[in-house]
């Protein structure tokens, strides 16, 4: 006590940076009455926030799919391979975290070693974080172990703490995680208190530092030097540390401690980086074996396009395109483009299209691994349902124009299956193009008619050259000229201009054609449609 | 019906008569029950039962060459199909008035690029064009049993290299299905073919004009009609 009353003398006369105006009668120590703490400002800076912080300490074991057999991660310390963490089987035969790589294989031959994979370790952490991110709208990263939540946003809707709490933490069994949990009205509190090991769960601010002052030292993460320094002091736990004097504890300690201790008990503010996952969507899967059956593979299919939904619903966006990439061992990876004219993440549609797709896709070889990968993301609308009792429910079987556009196209191919526009130009050629009908947007205010001529329904893709007699042109006998010459001369601007005289003939069977006399080069004629 | 046919037997008989499948040997005359898609053709209208192309069923055209006429045929039809709210002019539908755009009008394999300009002079909205090409007859029938079902095309054209007994009885399904008009274009040696279609005509084309055979037509009788259009 008397101590503190020092430190409060001390620091009036000589306070530190760090301090500001609104804290400044905050000793280091918790020691002051309640009644002195400014607890509207307490309340107003922490009591809305409540975070959950998940530890993972054997991420560096679990990032490895999980296997029967006993494994040891190791870690390369001073270039010796040391064991990091065992699994249970492998603790069971006394293999333990600090052996060298040698002992450990002594004590067990057939002990799988695997080096740990950091990069590996982050992914997981990162599938992790992107599952969370079904409970709250706040996920941060910390460091290479720590998960953060904020979930006061998120209690009404999971029905309130103990469920939520039940939630994560089955769902986290369930992926074979081990994890500590605690919940704590400040961020770092809660990552101590979750580095400590302790299943605790604090709403309240006033309780907080209470239990942060048992921590230990070892929870605050903090280099081994000051940790060494302070036990050095005698100095144990979190507790000890803020029994100090502030200034002295930031001169020696450095001001960015003396922060964190004060972030760690909501006395100042504690900003955190959100994380966001990536907009690409990409996961593949490998195949335990090589596999050729369609419909085993389309089953694969069907839980990555489940992923996919996941991924696209969180961030209600949808993606227009997707691909699949077909692995095989010795061979180029089959690819299979899906298309789609909306933009959509239904998985059951898109496994409708790959159904139609996969009869036609012809595999090399056997399949050894599947990835699947998103095209351009974007915001999805959705569409509000018609209720079905007021008659105007959609008929049952039918689907709409997109549908059936996505299922051609994805049985016949994408070229094969489209719409036509005009284009305002003069040579009967390019006046009619294809549009692409998985493309976005219809331009139809670019459709242009030119009235009053006669244009053939049937277009020939080149001109045919017809045989003449007598200077009178031929197609399955004789033609006769019924109308023309329109004459066309246009496009001297670029190596494809025309001097065309067109006619509108007839045969003898009672076909109608549009054929044309080249003016400039030779006079041949030459067939370029049907009035059919 | 039942109801009707006790109370006023007179009119039940009326009815019955107007019923197209009702044989009345050589005084059949096509009732004005104009149930069918107008043609633009007032002769060919007067000839098909229902005053007009079969709507939900299979059409068939047979012809020896192209540029015969064979689209323009057709034309009028379309353009009004692509420019009406699909089953809206159909009485006897109930939910399917919800649909509220125009119809699509897809052309399955057509042997030539149907040319747009020539295509919006008839008066077909462009935007509710669907051409595929499929690389062979098997995904040509499957293209076109598709768009016919899926209830958002008011008309599909198809140009099959052979179209057999049972994949016309499929066709013909699918437009009942999707409530779609399918015209199916194959060549004239067809003829003697077996065939589940509703109508079925042959266009023969000399110097003096185009003929319409219609050697079958579901609850009319078989008529040929001459130059129905020139020029």
């Amino acid at each position: 006590m008397r101590r503190a009353r020092n430190t409060r003398s001390l620091r009036a006369a000589a306070p530190t940076p760090l301090q500001t105006a609104g804290q400044a009668s905050l000793p280091l120590a918790d020691v002051a009455p309640r009644g002195d703490l400014p607890a509207t400002e307490l309340a107003s800076t922490a009591a809305r926030r409540l975070w959950f912080c998940i530890h993972l300490p054997q991420l560096s074991l679990e990032a490895f799919a999980a296997h029967d057999a006993a494994l040891a991660v190791l870690e390369e310390r001073q270039g010796v391979h040391r064991v990091l963490l065992v699994n249970a089987k492998a603790a069971a035969a006394g293999v333990m975290p600090g052996q060298s790589s040698s002992a450990a294989l002594a004590l067990l031959p057939e002990l799988k070693l695997e080096l740990r994979d950091r990069l590996n370790e982050q992914q997981v952490l990162e599938a992790l974080a992107n599952w969370l991110e079904q409970f709250s709208s706040f996920i941060s990263i910390k460091g290479h172990d720590l998960l953060l939540l904020e979930i006061a946003g998120s209690l009404r809707l999971f029905d309130g703490l103990q469920n939520l709490r039940r939630q994560i933490a089955t769902g986290l069994e369930k992926k074979g995680f081990t994890a500590a949990l605690a919940i704590a009205p400040t961020p770092l509190g809660a990552c101590w208190l979750a580095r400590a090991g302790q299943r605790v769960c604090i709403r309240e601010p006033g309780n907080l530092a209470a239990r942060l002052r048992g921590l230990p030292l070892v929870c605050l993460a903090w280099p081994p030097a000051i940790v060494e320094a302070l036990t050095g002091m005698g100095i144990a736990s979190i507790g000890d540390c803020l029994r100090l004097p502030r200034e002295g504890f930031a001169r020696r300690f450095g001001a960015a401690r003396l922060l964190q201790l004060d972030r760690a008990l909501g006395r100042m503010p504690d900003p955190q980086r959100s994380w966001r996952a990536t907009e690409q969507f990409c996961v593949e899967h490998e195949l335990p074996e090589e596999q050729t059956d369609r419909k085993l593979l389309l089953a694969v299919c069907a839980g990555l396009l489940q992923v996919l939904e996941t991924f696209l619903l969180s961030r209600q966006l949808g993606t227009q395109r997707l691909e699949f990439s077909f692995f095989h061992l010795r061979a180029a990876a089959t690819t299979s483009p899906l298309g789609c004219v909306e933009a959509d993440r239904s998985a059951e549609r898109w496994l409708d299209l790959l159904t139609i797709r996969i009869e036609g896709l012809h595999f090399k070889e056997p399949v050894i691994a599947i990835r699947l990968e998103a095209g351009a993301t974007q915001p999805l609308q959705t569409a509000s349902g018609h209720l079905p009792f007021n008659g105007r429910g959609r008929c049952v079987g039918h689907y709409s124009m997109t549908q059936l556009a996505e299922r051609l196209t994805a049985r016949i191919g994408g070229h094969s299956v489209l719409g036509i526009s005009t284009v305002a130009e003069h040579r009967p050629q390019y006046a009619c193009t294809s549009r692409n009908l998985l493309a976005n947007k219809v331009n139809d205010a670019l459709s242009f008619v030119r009235r009053g001529f006669k244009r053939p329904l049937w277009m020939l893709p080149e001109p045919a050259l017809l045989p003449a007699e007598q200077g009178c042109p031929v197609h399955l006998g004789r033609l006769r000229l019924l109308a023309g010459p329109e004459r066309l001369e246009t496009g001297w601007w670029d190596e494809h201009g025309i001097a065309r005289d067109y006619y509108t003939a007839i045969n003898s069977r009672g076909m109608r054609l549009w054929v044309f006399r080249n003016r400039n080069v030779k006079a041949n004629w030459y067939l370029h449609g049907f009035f059919a | 019906m039942r109801r009707e046919l006790t109370s006023n037997p007179s009119s039940a008989l009326e009815q019955l008569l107007e019923n197209s499948r009702v044989w009345r040997g050589k005084t059949q005359v096509v009732t004005g029950h104009a149930n069918g898609l107008a043609s633009g053709y007032a002769e060919l209208d007067r000839h098909l039962p229902g005053g007009g192309w079969p709507r939900h069923a299979l059409t068939e055209i047979l012809t020896g060459q192209h540029g015969v006429g064979e689209l323009q045929l057709l034309m009028p039809a379309l353009a009004h199909l692509s420019a009406e709210k699909p089953f809206a002019a159909d009485p006897d539908t109930g939910s399917g008035s919800s649909v509220e755009e125009p119809g699509w009008i897809a052309w399955v394999a057509p042997p030539f690029q149907p040319y747009a300009p020539a295509l919006t002079e008839w008066g077909i909205n462009l935007s509710r064009v669907l051409i595929v090409r499929p690389k062979d007859d098997t995904e040509t029938l499957w293209a076109a049993e598709q768009a016919l079902s899926s209830g958002t095309c008011a008309a599909v054209l198809l140009w099959p290299e052979k179209l057999h007994d049972q994949d016309s009885r499929r066709l013909q399904l699918a437009a009942e299905k999707g409530r779609s008009w399918a015209v199916a274009f194959r060549p004239r040696t067809a003829r003697h073919e077996p065939s589940a279609a509703a109508l079925r005509i042959e266009m023969r084309a000399d110097a003096e004009g185009t003929h319409l055979d219609i050697f079958k037509s579901r609850g009319a009788r078989p008529v040929t009609l001459h130059s129905i259009f020139s020029g």
